[in-house]
């Protein structure tokens, strides 16, 4: 078996949120956004979920949010860095430092997962799922929310831009991302009931195309794609980047919009109690009998 | 069943397992280390956190298996 590709460099993404963490609270919104989208989806569902289970919790946002939603008691929070878990365990719900890829909890011992924009950083997605579907108590709940292929398009258009043109050749400078359908049938391989994703577009407007780069920098949201160029982009290149931003984004008031593309997977750990297809030959009628009725 | 640990939450430590053999932990009240004797690594455990992270692991010496 060959193992999975590496895409991220998860030692870089750590490094990226370690340093983020202190100052993350004048960048939360768009996790804070995601946390209460979940809050909102979980106020739907009529099951109860006495222990939650948090991935990737930055610094505790999404505890906060789903407390008290569905049935929640406690939420167990971790983050890839312990820097943002030791932030995280402020809110004195149970927080560890732990790796999407290498889950350490126990299978069947949590009744909902949930995650907010932390899981289109990992390598092993279909691994990751597997992992989570085994911690899940039967008729358990997965609820994510990561960022899809559409966000930071404007951005990411006027970097290859400026690159062709000014250094001769591109970098993957910002991250892949997955897509609605990929996520679906990974879903479905990693064994989870009644899997739905759904996509959702977030337009944020800024004044000044710098803090859109502060955000990123301040979410812990940068590069880090294993293969990109080590050497530091040319300034002049990031220049050319943004004045292009403004000339082709800018709206009426010269303000620039930037895209956040919002994937969510909804999944069921499998339980019998849940609506499946009928088996086949089953079927108590039969069509062609119908159809050859006369109308 | 995984020890009590003093700081850290005793559900968390109910379901916490090890994160590469998925086996069970022992706690090391001296070090501050929860131990995996199947992947022969030590947790550290800093500020009541457990840091379940494989890269931060400590490998065990022979002698302290099966202590």
């Amino acid at each position: 078996m060959t193992s999975p590709p590496t895409i991220f460099d998860r030692a870089l993404l750590r490094k990226r949120r370690d340093r983020a963490a202190a100052g993350f609270a004048a960048h939360d919104f768009l996790v804070r956004e995601a946390a209460e989208r979940l809050a909102d989806r979980l106020g739907d569902v009529t099951r109860r979920f006495p222990l939650a289970l948090d991935l990737g919790c930055h610094t505790g946002e999404v505890a906060e949010a789903i407390v008290g939603r569905a049935g929640i008691a406690r939420v167990i929070q971790c983050d890839l860095s312990p820097a943002m878990a030791a932030r995280a365990a402020a809110n004195c719900h149970p927080t560890l430092a732990a790796d999407e890829e290498a889950l350490p909890f126990a299978e069947a011992s949590v009744d909902v997962v949930v995650s907010a924009l932390s899981l289109h950083w990992v390598n092993d997605l279909p691994g990751t799922l597997v992992q989570v579907r085994r911690v899940l108590k039967p008729d358990g709940l997965f609820l994510a929310a990561m960022l899809g292929g559409e966000t930071l398009k404007e951005l990411r258009a006027c970097l290859q831009a400026a690159e062709l043109a000014g250094e001769g050749g591109l970098s993957p400078r910002v991250s892949p991302f997955a897509d609605v359908r990929d996520l679906g049938a990974l879903m479905q391989r990693a064994g989870f009931a009644l899997p739905v994703v759904d996509a959702e577009t977030l337009t944020v407007t800024y004044g000044d195309p710098m803090r859109l780069l502060a955000d990123l920098r301040g979410m812990g949201e940068t590069n880090a794609v294993a293969e990109q160029r080590r050497t530091v982009s040319r300034r002049a290149t990031l220049l050319e980047a943004l004045r292009l931003y403004e000339e082709r984004f800018a709206d009426g008031e010269g303000r620039l919009p930037a895209t956040f593309h919002l994937l969510t997977m909804t999944g069921w750990a499998p339980h019998p109690s849940q609506q499946k297809p009928l088996a086949p030959g089953s079927a108590a009628f039969s069509l062609a009998d119908v159809l050859a009725k006369p109308m | 069943m995984n020890d009590r640990v003093p700081g850290i939450d005793p559900k968390l430590m109910e379901i916490l397992v090890c994160p590469v053999s998925k086996g069970p932990l022992r706690y090391d009240p001296e070090h501050q280390e929860l131990i995996s004797e199947r992947a022969g690594l030590a947790y550290p455990v800093r500020d009541g956190i457990p840091i379940m992270l494989p890269d931060e692991a400590r490998s065990l010496e022979d002698s302290e298996i099966g202590k």
